[in-house]
């Protein structure tokens, strides 16, 4: 008994004295990154610890001599806050993409980053969803090493040109394959008008989870025949067990054009062509082309000069809003994701618009504790909208497009006449007061009255399953329908532009894609006597893409009152027809193991059908491997003292083999014949050459990296190299134009090229204090691409920008798509001629007008033309050798701040806007001309201006003096966030509220003088990269954004 | 615990079957088998008598497309000389070629040597097919030769324009420069980039070969959208004139035009001058005048910037005619007010601009493309009286030619050949102003050209006088040069 009372008495001391030193400390924990609560966090003090619950909420009694609490999560960096004398704490805790236990989604299943040993990067969906893109793909830019992105211009919805390790073949396409949700869908612009319609934008990028590259063969190679550009492997969102969480995100935002040419004002205008004619006259009196003084002012009703700024008439300050709601949750056998999201952006160019709306339910369904199912429906309305820009692929040298009208029309002419109608001659503008004829037209009736649109209504839908046969046997299988209907609407007004010859024009054509695929897999996963870990997988998976396209053209309208395709018009014929289907089949197989998590191995193998290829080639098979070796693991690294510098230290190497089926054409192995009308009778003919051999066209991939973090994990750096060989490469190899293949090409195997390269990413935070924090992260990735065959050292690949301007060569010993021209070598100073360099390198001066004699040497010798315009070389690289990233995350208290900056250089870009702007027919102007070579200019870099040369300043063939250096460091992106403390939330139920202010594109340092170094006047191409050609420019976007969290 | 041991292995067998099946099913072979639905795969393309007529009918769609006799043929040859003047300076439409600036990178120029031989591949693929085992007795000899006749006319016809438009004529040495690859069997396949050219006599060699066994094979009677045999032979009236052998117009001359008016010929189709000059040109071709004419239709309309009417008339006015002095337009002695050809087809737009109306301006200028019609015809046969033969003759023949237009001229006396020649020279450019003979006739009499767009007067010894051998052929052929 009295031993009982003892114990009573020291307990009640003991709880006296816990009493009196312990204290009660309550908190919150949410994510740095988009404020979500986070459950489950350990918070520890001394021998305490607790976790927060579902809310995000702790409640931890600690001692007094405890100071500081530790905050520690999966996934995100630990925190260790100082108390002080406060008892409610407010942390939030920042993710680390360097983190070895983020997740990787690999082909067909996940990896840990520990147990990964290939290469892939990781972009979280918080990355790209606050931003005014209209597809997730646009927000990569600069975020994962090894991968350069390139928006061809600010055209909204334009594709992006991405390149994973560089250019992955010259024939076939270049872009990755994207998996979304474990289904491959498509990437290619699918209108077929002069708005762009970017499939992939039918994805809302607020409901992306996260975004895998996987950059080298091995990891890839489950992919196979697909996956010879790299892969993006998209991950939605899914519901998490708990509380169920509501947010709004939402923004809105302006954006207007940036770096636009400064041309000529109206009486600079006159006054310059004024002179260009009278110098034509003195090189040839019988010039017929003007009339002397045939450009004049033109004065207004008030005696006011007319000078039109066609770029304000065709560019504006436009404006975007975009909202997006979720609501999340679910219990331990069932979570769900459902989204709603709406966007509607205005590009800077007028008319040019972007609508998205969007739904997104997923759902997963524990039925049994061995069964699960997981279903996704999420369905899309796009709509894109544009007149017509000239800055799609294919579209540099449309002659309504409003980019190059922009810069070249005459400024001194009106838009409208007095009366109020538009100023109108024929075809063309009104020529005002000057004495010749307009060539450009109207850029306002364009925008006033034509119509591109393009419209995707897309269900994408999913149904699975997973069954746990036995502990660690798994068999799933995936069902995903991948419907896209696509409507694409155009029509052009008859009284001036596109349809004009033919008095009003329509075209219309729906598009049908019906993709669907199925993938079964069984998975075996059984850790052995603590440190075997094996995971055996093999499967199989079928996709089948089907495209049907119909339509119809009308033209000739009976009256132009109507204004769209339902109108009436006199011919009406079917336009836009076809049918392709493609379908791909594979068996795979997968086995990881690592021992005691410190020696890794991988193998993949897939047997690949693709039934583009001819019948006896279209299996191959293809395959990878990798192994990893964690130091920082092994006993003797840890004891070593290494691994008191080190927290991880490993090395890494992979192997692969993948082919790429990417084909367009899908039935490139047969010889086909097309059917068609002669007047008005039945014809039939000879329209493709086939390749019987046809077979793959494969990369091989080699890639050894090491890893490593020091300073408790705050400074952590990747390096890894890699040679990746395309061999056999598909190439529409031209054939001599005498022999009458169609297209003059065959696809053959005939080429090979490599990239190879060294990526580094170092991820640093400086300083982590409990109020402030700042991470920064570099990533600089360089990249040599070199053709090492073709069909024979002396045959390049010639391609044509917009089909008509040559400009880039593939040539074996150089760069893929080099620019292409001839050399000029400046301006001679006694005459102001263009000197070229002909055939045998001597100096060539170009006299326009100059007849027999326009070709001379500088002694006056005549020489043909053909020896200075066949005198074409390469150059200049197109593709960078070196770019990356260099971001920045910043917080201090409750804000935060982004600053990502993007670089890229060592490649050459073809300026041939200037070529355009400094032609010097009846076209505006660059001011450049001003300082053009005259008499009393004679070290001019300009040539003389005589009126119509368009010989001297490239417009006629590609010249080196509009080849420039293309080397940009871009601010790409700045953000500035407050969250609003908890404290100021506590009562209004809601959890987290978060202000933004965004900046896109806020500088660009670069001596490039065209509108923007990253262009692509010729789009996704891979032979005519680096061409600049009359394209809108990029704009610069602000955005002020709310995320609210219930 | 039994029954949930066998349940669970139960299962387990049962997503293995299905795994399984579905390993075996999917590799059912045609899901792999894709065929192109919209095309017709080669072995298929004789196996019935109206499937060989179609691509008959695609062998003339060919040589009828834009870049070829659907329009750009005609355009080339009449935008470098002295009747037209340039509005546009868009060098998509001709801007180049108009100011003798073209080089051989020009792509559209290019685009005129790949349509042509493309058409020639699908001719020479045509008739070698035509001759494999498998393809025989679907249609009858006869018809088998009517149509290998018609193809060969077509590769004569084809190769007639690529040899004017790209070699030295033959006037200049008897064809000894530098001509053409002369590929008279198909490719298909990647083999045979090289060919040396032929010389320009070997080009005119074949393309009379091909005309004499298309003659002989051609029927008698046709529609004017086909060849018959007087197509053939008007063709050779035309390519002998080329050649300058006047003497060898006149034998093939006889055979389609009477000895005197009413000209008209005495075999085969009758054809002779319609009545209305204006009638032979518009959505249909009069078949007494037209010989052969491309059709064009509401759904087979001529492609964007390849229109004629697209060009000269108020569709989209590429170029206008020149007033300027040395112009016919200016002519107006020669070429009176009164006379139909002035009155129907050209017009004043506005203040700036007299345009060329031969061809419609109405979208989708569904106008006929006249390729040989009688007019020429008789007027090469008066050239080659003219030249070798009755003065009288040609005199009459030419006559025939102004007067259906205006019978209030009178031809002068041709009291010399000069005159003679000079006067057929200008009914040549009045009669067939807008029809692509301009530079051939200035090219086969070796006269300079005098060119509007280049301001200057181009001599036949000047490089630019016929286009350059295209750089894309070089490239993969060196030896074409």
């Amino acid at each position: 008994m009295r031993k009982l009372v003892s114990l009573t008495v020291m307990l009640l001391l003991c709880t006296a004295v816990a009493f009196t030193q312990n204290r009660i400390i309550t908190g919150k924990v949410i994510d740095a990154t988009d404020g979500s609560l986070l459950s489950g966090v350990t918070v520890s003090g001394g021998q305490t610890g607790v976790q927060t619950d579902a809310e995000g909420n702790f409640s931890i009694s600690i001692p007094a001599s405890v100071t500081s609490l530790t905050f520690s999560f999966v996934g995100y960096e630990s925190q260790t806050v100082t108390i002080g004398d406060r008892t409610y704490l407010d942390v939030a805790l920042s993710s680390t993409e360097s983190s070895l236990e983020e997740v990787v989604v690999v082909g067909y299943g996940t990896q840990t980053r520990k147990e990964f040993t290939g290469s892939a990067a990781t972009v979280k969906g918080a990355t790209i969803a606050e931003r005014p893109l209209q597809s997730f793909a646009q927000g990569l830019t600069g975020q994962a090493s090894g991968v350069n992105i390139v928006q061809p211009n600010g055209l909204l919805n334009n594709p992006p040109v991405i390149r994973v390790r560089g250019l992955s073949s010259i024939s076939l396409s270049s872009f990755p394959l994207v998996v979304v949700d474990g289904i491959p869908i498509s990437t290619a612009d699918v209108s077929d008008n002069a708005v762009t319609n970017n499939p992939l934008a039918d994805i809302n990028p607020s409901d992306i989870e996260s975004i895998d590259i996987l950059k080298d063969a091995a990891s890839a190679s489950i992919y196979g025949s697909r996956a010879a550009a790299g892969v993006l492997v998209i991950t939605t969102k899914k519901g998490k067990a708990g509380r169920t969480t509501v947010n709004y995100d939402g923004w809105v935002g302006s954006n207007r054009a940036v770096r636009l040419p400064e041309v000529l004002n109206a009486e600079q205008f006159v006054a310059h062509k004024n002179q260009a004619i009278e110098n034509a006259f003195s090189v040839n009196p019988a010039f017929s082309s003007a009339p002397r003084d045939a450009f004049a002012l033109m004065r207004d009703d008030d005696g006011n000069i007319i000078d039109t700024d066609w770029q304000d008439v065709v560019y504006r300050t436009a404006f975007s809003h975009s909202h997006n709601l979720t609501v999340s949750g679910g219990n331990e056998k069932t979570t769900f994701y459902f989204s709603a999201g709406m966007s509607d952006q205005d590009g800077f160019l007028k008319q040019n618009k972007f609508e998205r709306r969007s739904g997104r339910f997923n759902i997963s369904h524990q039925l049994t504790n061995r069964i699960k199912l997981f279903g996704i429906v999420n369905y899309t309305n796009s709509i894109n909208n544009a007149p017509n820009s000239g800055s799609y692929d294919g579209g540099a040298f449309a002659s309504s497009g409003l980019g190059r009208i922009a810069m070249a029309q005459a400024p001194n002419v009106p838009i409208y006449n007095p009366n109020g109608t538009y100023n109108l001659e024929a075809s063309s503008i009104g020529r005002g007061a000057n004495n010749i004829a307009m060539q450009w037209v109207n850029p306002q009736v364009l925008l006033d009255m034509d119509k591109n649109r393009s419209e995707n209504n897309r269900l994408f839908a999913n149904i699975g399953g997973e069954y746990e046969i036995i502990d660690g046997l798994t068999f799933k299988t995936s069902y995903t329908w991948d419907l896209r209907l696509t409507d694409n609407q155009r029509f052009w007004n008859p009284i001036q532009g596109d349809g004009y010859s033919w008095n009003g024009h329509a075209y219309n054509r729906t598009s049908r894609a019906d993709n669907w695929n199925w993938t079964n897999t069984l998975q075996y996963r059984k850790t052995f006597a603590d440190i075997h870990n094996l995971s055996v997988l093999i499967g199989s998976d079928a996709q089948n893409t089907r495209i049907e396209n119909w339509g119809g053209q009308r033209d000739n309208i009976v009256d132009p009152f109507f204004t769209q395709y339902q109108g009436t018009f006199l011919n009406n014929t079917a336009a836009g027809n076809s049918i392709d289907e493609i379908a791909f089949e594979a068996y795979l197989g997968n086995i990881s193991y690592n021992f005691d998590n410190r020696y890794f191995v991988t193998g993949n193998i897939r047997r690949d059908g693709n039934s583009a290829l001819s019948a006896d080639n279209r299996w191959g098979t293809f395959g990878g491997a990798s192994v990893g070796w964690n130091l920082s693991n092994e006993a003797f690294f840890r004891n070593g003292g290494l691994g008191n510098i080190f927290d991880n230290f490993r090395l890494k190497a992979s192997w692969g083999k993948v082919g790429n089926g990417n084909l367009t054409n899908y039935y490139g192995a047969y010889n086909l014949y097309s059917g068609l009308i002669y007047g008005s009778v039945p014809a039939v003919r000879y329209t493709q050459s086939g390749n019987n051999d046809l077979r793959w066209e494969t990369s091989t991939q080699t890639n050894i990296g090491l890893d490593f973090a020091i300073l408790n994990n705050r400074l952590s750096f990747e390096v890894n190299w890699f040679n990746k060989d395309i061999d056999n490469m598909i190439l529409a190899v031209p054939q001599s134009p005498s022999k009458g293949i169609p297209n003059n090409e065959i696809l053959q195997n005939v080429g090979s090229m490599y990239n190879k390269g060294w990526e580094f990413v170092v991820n640093y935070t400086p300083v982590r204090t409990e109020h402030f924090r700042w991470n920064t992260v570099v990533n600089f990735a360089t990249l040599e691409n070199k053709v090492t065959a073709l069909v024979d050292e002396t045959t390049p690949i010639l391609t044509f920008t917009s089909g008509l301007e040559l400009s880039s060569i593939t040539q074996v010993g150089y760069s893929a798509a080099s620019i292409y021209g001839v050399r000029s070598d400046g301006v001679n100073p006694e005459n102001g001629r263009r000197i070229f360099l002909d055939n045998q390198g001597r100096q060539v001066q170009y006299q326009h007008l100059g007849g027999q004699d326009a070709w001379t040497l500088l002694d006056g010798t005549r020489v043909s033309s053909g020896s200075v315009t066949g005198a074409t070389h390469v150059l200049g690289n197109t593709q960078p050798k070196w770019y990356g990233g260099f971001n920045n995350t910043f917080s201090y208290k409750n804000f935060d701040m982004l600053l990502n900056f993007t670089f890229s250089g060592g490649n050459y870009i073809y300026n041939g806007t200037r070529a355009g702007l400094r032609d010097q027919r009846v076209w505006n102007n660059s001011v450049d001309v001003l300082e053009a070579w005259t008499s009393e200019k004679r070290d001019a870099k300009i040539p003389r201006a005589i009126y119509t040369d368009n010989v001297s300043n490239g417009s006629a063939f590609l010249i080196s003096d509009n080849v420039e250096r293309g080397d940009f460091l871009r601010l790409q992106t700045a953000t500035l966030g407050y969250r609003l403390p908890a404290s100021a939330l506590s009562r209004s139920g809601i959890s987290n509220v978060r202000f933004y202010v965004q900046a896109n594109n806020l500088f660009l340092v670069t001596s490039y003088t065209g509108v923007d170094p990253e262009i692509s006047s010729n789009g996704n191409s891979n032979t005519a990269s680096g061409i600049e050609r009359n394209s809108i420019p990029q704009g610069r976007m602000l955005t002020l954004g709310l995320n609210l969290g219930f | 615990m039994l029954f949930n041991k066998i349940y669970k292995l139960s299962v387990t067998r049962l997503v293995l079957g299905v795994l399984l099946t579905l390993v075996f099913t999917s590799c059912k072979k045609d899901f792999l088998d894709k065929q192109a639905e919209l095309s017709i795969p080669e072995d298929m393309t004789f196996e019935t008598p109206e499937r060989i007529l179609a691509q008959v009918n695609g062998l003339y769609s060919s040589v009828k497309q834009g870049e070829l006799f659907g329009g750009r043929y005609l355009i080339y040859n009449d935008i470098r000389a002295e009747e037209f003047q340039n509005r546009t300076s868009n060098v998509v439409t001709g801007f180049s070629s108009y100011q003798f600036t073209n080089d051989p990178s020009d792509s559209y120029i290019a685009n005129f040597w790949i349509v042509g031989y493309l058409t020639i591949n699908r001719i020479n693929k045509f008739l070698a097919d035509f001759e494999l085992p498998e393809n025989q007795g679907v249609v009858t000899d006869e018809v088998k030769a009517i149509y290998i006749a018609e193809a060969k006319f077509l590769r004569a016809f084809t190769y007639s324009a690529l040899v004017q438009l790209f070699a030295q004529p033959y006037t200049l040495d008897n064809g000894a420069s530098r001509g053409l690859p002369l590929r008279l069997t198909p490719n298909t396949t990647s083999e045979g980039n090289s060919m040396p050219s032929s010389t320009v006599a070997q080009v005119y060699t074949q393309i009379l070969q091909d005309l004499d066994d298309a003659e002989a094979n051609l029927p008698e009677s046709a529609n004017v959208t086909r060849a018959h045999k007087n197509t053939a032979i008007a063709l050779k009236t035309r390519i002998y004139l080329r050649m300058g052998q006047y003497d060898k117009v006149l034998p093939e001359a006889e055979k389609i035009v009477s000895p005197s008016a009413p000209f008209q010929a005495p075999g085969g189709v009758t054809h002779r001058l319609a009545e209305n000059v204006a009638a032979v040109f518009g959505q249909e071709a009069a078949q007494p005048e037209n010989i052969l004419s491309f059709p064009m239709d509401n759904t087979n309309a001529p492609g964007t910037q390849n229109q004629l009417g697209y060009y000269y008339n108020a569709g989209n006015i590429e170029y206008y005619l020149n007033r300027g002095a040395g112009s016919i337009l200016s002519d107006s002695t020669g070429w009176p007010l009164t006379d139909a050809r002035r009155l129907n087809f050209v017009e004043n737009y506005n203040a700036n601009w007299t345009i060329l109306t031969k061809y419609s301006a109405d979208p989708p200028y569904l106008d006929w493309i006249p390729a040989i019609r009688y007019a020429e015809v008789l007027l090469n046969t008066a050239e080659a009286e003219a030249e070798a033969g009755s003065l009288e003759r040609a005199h009459a023949l030419v006559s025939a030619v102004r007067e259906r237009s205006d019978d209030s001229y009178t031809v002068p006396e041709f009291t010399t050949k000069e005159i003679a020649l000079e006067t057929i020279f200008l009914e040549r450019r009045i009669e067939l102003l807008g029809e692509g003979f301009r530079a051939p006739d200035i090219q086969r009499r070796l006269l300079p050209f005098n060119s509007v767009g280049a301001g200057a007067s181009i001599p036949h010894d000047d490089s630019r006088y016929v286009f350059p051998i295209p750089t894309r052929e070089i490239l993969t052929n060196p030896e074409v040069e």
